[in-house]
């Protein structure tokens, strides 16, 4: 459903994806995990063009995008069909936690206001956030600005969920209640492409783990396999550096 | 030498003074409405790094800024239709105020672009991107959630800005347009109270400023209402916050700028 081919970038002569083939079926929960600068976060950020990619092809759905020569249609539908989690949240801090989930859907999606408004507070009662519709951003902790995030991301149904290191800012005691979060819409079958440090919480929530380094996939298959028999050099040495600490549960 | 000093004649040229009010709110209020539009238009090339218009803006804002608006005045008021003769149109016959209104706007417009800019680049990108991000185009993005919080932050600076135009209104009289101050420098011709004319003009000018500031304080408040203030914010400690306003550590625009 959503097929990246031969995507490359470079920032100046520093080539930070080398060509990467992905293909993501509907309803898999994709995690990508590597160190530091492999280029995890920037393929994530080139899937809806807030990173242009140089070269290759993205389709997701009937859409394909020439990464080369992509129209201003292109992207704006690219973004449509796709939703982002940030690391820093990126909530917009003028607006109520029910109207930054609510934006999306009566700017971009033109629903109207009173529907936008049930359905945005459904869906922060689901994150667990019903009692916090009018707070604004300052007003919440990390762990529930996240949350927010995650409607939002919800709220525009898209295709694909990205998640950029949705955890990685988060205090440490903040970072179970947004992977129960996360968990909790995985099982409802929504695709979702993580990047994630957390490898219990990829181990344990993804149909498919990709292992990334220097730009390039090293290796990808069954968290069961990648974990526990890396065929790669590289993989094990990753994994054998980050060993799970805990594993977030509910 | 002038009369003896009689505070009947204050409130009298008070009571006097006040109808002219008026064209001195036109001036303000048409050179601060017509200042954001240009302020916008100017700090946009700046903003977007647009490569011939950013020089453009550069050159006006700093001559604007550059230039007491006394001869800015003076400048258009005699230059203007010069050049305008040169294509044929006549503005000799177009009163004063309207010269007036126009080096306001341009003057007011270039303090504003900078106000602008500065506000803009305060508001995170993340925001941007999470807007994007949601399908939304870059005029949406900027108008739904950069401009939005950019207005809220720059708002000690237009505070600033305003209560710096509505006092350099007074130089409009140096063309003969007839607002508050210049009608102050005339009413008295006859009694030769001067002193008490001047007094009342300070004392209206002074109320208006005052005024103005709570109003804008009040305003300020409610555009960032979004930001999380301290539950146990005392008035004492609001009050100290409103003094301290007027110094703000990194805006690069003090109450008296706009007159330079």
């Amino acid at each position: 459903m959503i097929r990246l081919s031969q995507i490359r970038k470079s920032f100046g002569r520093n080539e930070v994806l080398k060509g990467i083939d992905l293909a993501v079926e509907k309803g898999e929960v994709v995690a990508i995990l590597g160190p530091s600068g492999s280029g995890k976060t920037t393929l994530l950020r080139c899937i809806n063009y807030l990173e242009r990619p140089s070269d290759g092809e993205i389709a997701i759905g009937d859409l394909r995008v020439p990464c080369r020569h992509p129209s201003k249609q292109d992207i704006h539908r690219l973004r449509g069909k796709t939703a982002m989690v940030f690391q820093q949240y990126n909530l917009f801090k003028h607006k109520t936690a029910l109207e930054n989930v609510m934006e999306g859907l009566v700017v971009v999606q033109k629903v109207p206001k009173d529907e936008a408004r049930r359905r945005s507070a459904e869906l922060l009662e689901k994150v667990g956030l019903g009692q916090k519709l009018d707070a604004y951003p300052s007003q919440l902790s990390g762990g529930q600005q996240q949350r927010v995030g995650i409607a939002r991301a919800l709220a525009l149904n898209p295709e694909v969920i990205l998640f950029d290191e949705p955890t990685s800012a988060l205090d440490p005691e903040l970072v179970g209640e947004v992977l129960a979060v996360i968990r909790k819409i995985a099982k409802e079958g929504i695709t979702m492409i993580i990047v994630t440090h957390e490898m219990g919480f990829a181990q344990d929530v993804a149909s498919r783990v990709v292992f990334m380094d220097q730009g390039a996939i090293v290796e990808e298959g069954s968290p069961k396999e990648l974990f526990r028999s890396p065929k790669e050099e590289r993989t094990r040495q990753f994994l054998q550096r980050i060993t799970p600490e805990s594993v977030y549960s509910i | 030498m002038s009369a003896h000093f009689d505070i009947a004649y204050v409130f009298d040229y008070f009571v006097k003074l006040l109808p002219y009010l008026r064209i001195t709110a036109v001036i303000v209020a048409c050179s601060l409405a017509i200042g954001l539009g240009v302020g916008l238009l100017v700090a946009l090339p700046r903003m977007y790094r647009v490569p011939v218009l950013q020089r453009f803006s550069q050159v006006y804002v700093s001559f604007f800024r550059g230039t007491p608006i006394l001869i800015q005045l003076f400048l258009f008021y005699y230059g203007l239709p010069e050049v305008l003769k040169s294509v044929h149109l006549d503005v000799s016959k177009v009163p004063s105020l309207y010269f007036v209104v126009f080096v306001y706007s341009l003057h007011t417009g270039a303090f504003l672009s900078e106000a602008i800019r500065g506000a803009v680049g305060a508001v995170d990108r993340g925001q941007v991107e999470a807007a994007y991000a949601v399908g939304m185009k870059g005029y949406q993005a900027f108008a739904r959630i950069v401009l939005p919080q950019a207005l809220g932050i720059a708002i000690p600076v237009f505070a600033n800005l305003i209560i710096a135009v509505l006092k350099d209104t007074s130089l409009a009289f140096s063309l003969g347009t007839m607002e508050l101050t210049g009608k102050a420098q005339t009413l008295p011709t006859i009694s030769q109270h001067f002193f008490e004319a001047y007094l009342s003009l300070a004392l209206i000018y002074f109320l208006i400023c005052f005024a103005l500031e709570k109003l804008l304080a009040a305003l300020e408040r409610r555009m960032l209402r979004h930001e999380a203030r301290p539950a146990a914010e005392t008035r004492a400690a609001r009050g100290r916050k409103w003094l301290n306003r007027r110094f703000p550590a990194g805006l690069d625009l003090p109450k008296e700028g706009a007159r330079s």
